[in-house]
């Protein structure tokens, strides 16, 4: 009845290591294959080591989240990372420990962590929550989840939702090319008639583009030293919407645009300034004063500084727009301080009812006894059996009330653990798997567990 | 109780709305703007009321005009909050109309009586002049203001200090105190245009008028007086604005400077006129 987490990230494996696993787990067939493998794993006495499954894939990060069965203990988790680790890579060692495991408490404040975004390359980035959902959906497809997967992954979104609306963690973007977007924004009202100069085929530089026209800009012009690599990097980097609104241009006409642009983004591979004071300078007067935006993602620089200088012109490199993504970093971090304490008591919330769990089959097999020795003796007095039922089912309640409480404090209560195991054999309960899985008992714990009925008690 | 004094009802309305603001609460922003409105509402009633039970000739006292300038700056601010979707404006413009809804309660209610001197003709030609005069100040304050912001704006853009760029669930008032959220500078560049374009061709006129007048009080199109000189600047000055604008594209910081000189040379020629030396636009 363990929660197991198995798993790697960014902070435990290379990249490298991390495509390995995530190629093996590309496609749903291949998760799906991966996940009855793990749940065909049994013990000794051939039992089923886990219960339910769900596989978490994203780009930075692939883990296993199980409910173990109730037989499997600490033993039995190694085993299962060993398995794992040996399945995606076989040839490495088990001591290189790329793969993280983590157990009750731990596993499902990871979980709660990982689907709030606190464990993220970048904190409170939001795809992870979706991802996560994602996951849940396909181990609901595949079938592979089961009552406690579905609690804890729906605790899961409940606590993500929290820390969103609770915590300003996602209130501050600290991507380079939304800030550059937002800082355009200050200067020009209206995005969808300004003209866009992009001066090289930098990666940061195709994902601002892509920004600048998510935002409405329709005219982009890409110049690049070589035409064709400009060309070849249109066709590779935009959608076909995109490249409606992207025109490549000769290297050496840039300047003719630049009376014409309203925003200038640089991100080339070159050593020295692409664009200089003296450049810019005689173009002011022919632009008419019009304020000129200048982003330079590049490094080394490609705009001369001197440029900032200019009356109606706004220069911006990557350390300027990285000062102001550092700000909401900390904010960030800052936030997820408090962001932390709710997953704690969300985690700890979550395992109170799934310990609540444990005396679950004890509550329904007492019940059950004092049943079927009222019944017997009642029987020798009252022949009418809706009236005797009723008998029974006030008595019962009446006589089990306040040791069911005791019993389900116990079940939360670490300190009182024995009391179920007391409460065993001083009724002399069997809780074998054959008895358990008798039709009447099986409806009963699933309704207890099903209504609610196991409340925590604190 | 007097008009001065039913003036006083939209100047606490207005005191009081700040309480909301400075409070820095979002859902008291809403009450804040609500308050403002109704100010102004209250205002344009109390100006109906008076011009229906005394007409037009009330305009030739002192504090009538200060009242009347008043509502008219407000009348300014709440066109452009419907063109520009500007409000935040209001933030900044309400506490000039609620000063001089205070200084129109202290300035004596004393009519200029200018039979003996103007044709009724001339008396309709003054009260357009100050119609106008007064419009067209309420533009160049509201051109004002927007400059301030303006330069303010720019000036963090450029020094790349103070600039938040990101905090959306931040109260109007930090906002716009803090992080100059709520404008760019294009928009206000645009804002501020506008009110070069409509303001400048009314002052025109309106000096115009007053030349005639002048003319005609004095038998003289100009006679040497300060507020002659400081208006002829002052509309020199938009003159200047207004072409380079048109002529050359001038726009954003000089363009805002220029408009601040305007009208601190509107204030002083104003002052000039009602109360540093009235005698010498020809009150006394």
């Amino acid at each position: 009845m363990d929660i197991l987490i198995i798993g790697l990230s960014h902070k435990s494996a290379e990249i490298g290591d991390r495509e390995v696993v995530s190629k093996k787990l590309l496609t749903p067939e291949l998760r799906q294959e991966f996940a009855k493998k793990l749940l065909n794993l049994k013990d000794a006495g051939d039992r089923p080591l886990i219960k339910e499954i769900a596989i978490l894939t994203t780009c930075n990060r692939s883990e296993f989240i199980m409910d173990l069965s109730p037989w499997a203990v600490g033993k039995e988790a190694h085993f299962i990372k060993d398995y794992i680790s040996e399945y995606f890579f076989a040839k490495k060692s088990v001591d290189d420990d790329l793969f993280y495991m983590l157990l009750n408490l731990e596993a499902v404040k990871h979980l709660f962590s990982v689907a709030s975004s606190l464990d993220s390359m970048v904190i409170g980035e939001p795809q992870i929550l979706g991802q996560i959902k994602d996951a849940y959906n396909e181990s609901c497809e595949f079938k592979t989840n089961g009552q406690v997967l579905n609690k804890l992954f729906h605790k899961a979104f409940y606590c993500a939702k929290r820390v969103r609306t609770e915590t300003k963690i996602a209130s501050s973007p600290v991507s380079v090319s939304y800030a550059a977007v937002e800082l355009s924004k200050k200067i020009f009202n209206s995005l969808s008639d300004k003209k866009i100069l992009l001066l090289g085929t930098g990666e940061m530089g195709k994902l601002t583009a892509k920004h600048f026209i998510k935002s409405g800009v329709h005219n982009i012009y890409i110049a690049n030293r070589t035409k064709e690599k400009a060309c070849h990097f249109v066709e590779e980097s935009f959608g076909m919407n995109e490249k409606n609104c992207v025109d490549v241009i000769d290297f050496s006409e840039y300047y003719k645009l630049l009376p014409h642009t309203d925003i200038i983004l640089c991100s080339t591979g070159s050593e020295g300034y692409v664009l200089r004071y003296d450049d810019i300078m005689p173009v002011i007067k022919l632009r008419k004063q019009r304020p000129l935006f200048l982003i330079d993602i590049s490094v080394p620089r490609n705009i001369d500084p001197e440029i900032n200088k200019i009356s109606n012109v706004y220069l911006y490199d990557i350390d300027d727009i990285g000062k102001m993504i550092e700000d909401n970093l900390e904010i960030r971090k800052k936030e997820a301080e408090t962001a932390g304490e709710l997953v704690e008591i969300n985690a700890k919330e979550f395992m109170e009812w799934k310990n609540s769990l444990n005396a679950v089959p004890v509550i329904v097999l007492l019940r059950n006894k004092v049943k079927d020795i009222l019944e017997v003796e009642l029987s020798k007095y009252i022949g009418e059996k809706k009236e005797k039922d009723l008998i029974i089912n006030s008595l019962t309640n009446k006589i089990l009330h306040e040791p069911i409480t005791l019993i389900k404090k116990a079940a939360v209560d670490s300190n009182e653990a024995n009391m179920l195991e007391t409460l065993k054999t001083l009724f002399n309960l069997d809780l074998s798997k054959e008895t358990l899985h008798k039709k009447g008992n099986d409806n009963a714990i699933n309704k207890e567990c099903e209504k609610g009925k196991i409340k925590l008690v604190k | 109780m007097t008009t001065g004094e039913l003036y006083l009802i939209p100047f606490f309305i207005y005191v009081f709305s700040y309480i909301f603001l400075l409070l820095r609460k979002k859902k008291f922003y809403q009450a804040f703007v609500s308050l403002i409105y109704a100010g102004f509402i209250i205002q344009s009633l109390i100006f109906f009321i008076w011009l229906n039970l005394h007409g037009l000739k009330d305009l030739m006292s002192v504090d009538w005009i200060v009242f009347f300038n008043a509502w008219v700056i407000m009348i300014v601010v709440v066109l452009f909050n419907l063109f520009y979707k500007t409000k935040y404006i209001l933030i900044y413009i309400t506490p000039i109309v609620a000063i001089n809804l205070l200084i129109g309660f202290f300035t004596p209610h004393t009519y200029i009586n200018l039979k003996p001197f103007f044709s009724n003709f001339d008396q309709a030609v003054l009260l357009t002049h100050i119609i106008l005069i007064l419009i067209g100040d309420s533009l160049f304050a509201l051109a004002f203001i927007i400059s301030l912001i303006y330069i303010f704006q720019e000036r963090r853009i450029k020094i790349k200090k103070n600039l938040k760029l990101f905090d959306k669930k931040n109260h109007p008032f930090d906002e716009v105190f803090y992080q100059g959220k709520g404008y760019n500078l294009e928009l206000l560049d645009s804002m501020n245009y506008q009110c070069l374009k409509i303001g400048f061709p009314l002052i025109t006129v309106g000096i115009a008028m007053g030349i005639y007048l002048s003319s005609s009080l004095f038998k003289s199109f100009m006679i040497v007086k300060p507020i002659e000189i400081i208006s002829l600047a002052t509309w020199l000055i938009y003159a200047v604005l207004l072409h380079e604008r048109v002529a050359k594209g001038l726009r954003g910081k000089k363009a805002a400077v220029f408009s601040i000189i305007g009208f601190l040379l509107i204030i002083s020629s104003l002052s000039f006129s009602f109360y540093l030396f009235p005698e010498f636009h020809g009150f006394k």
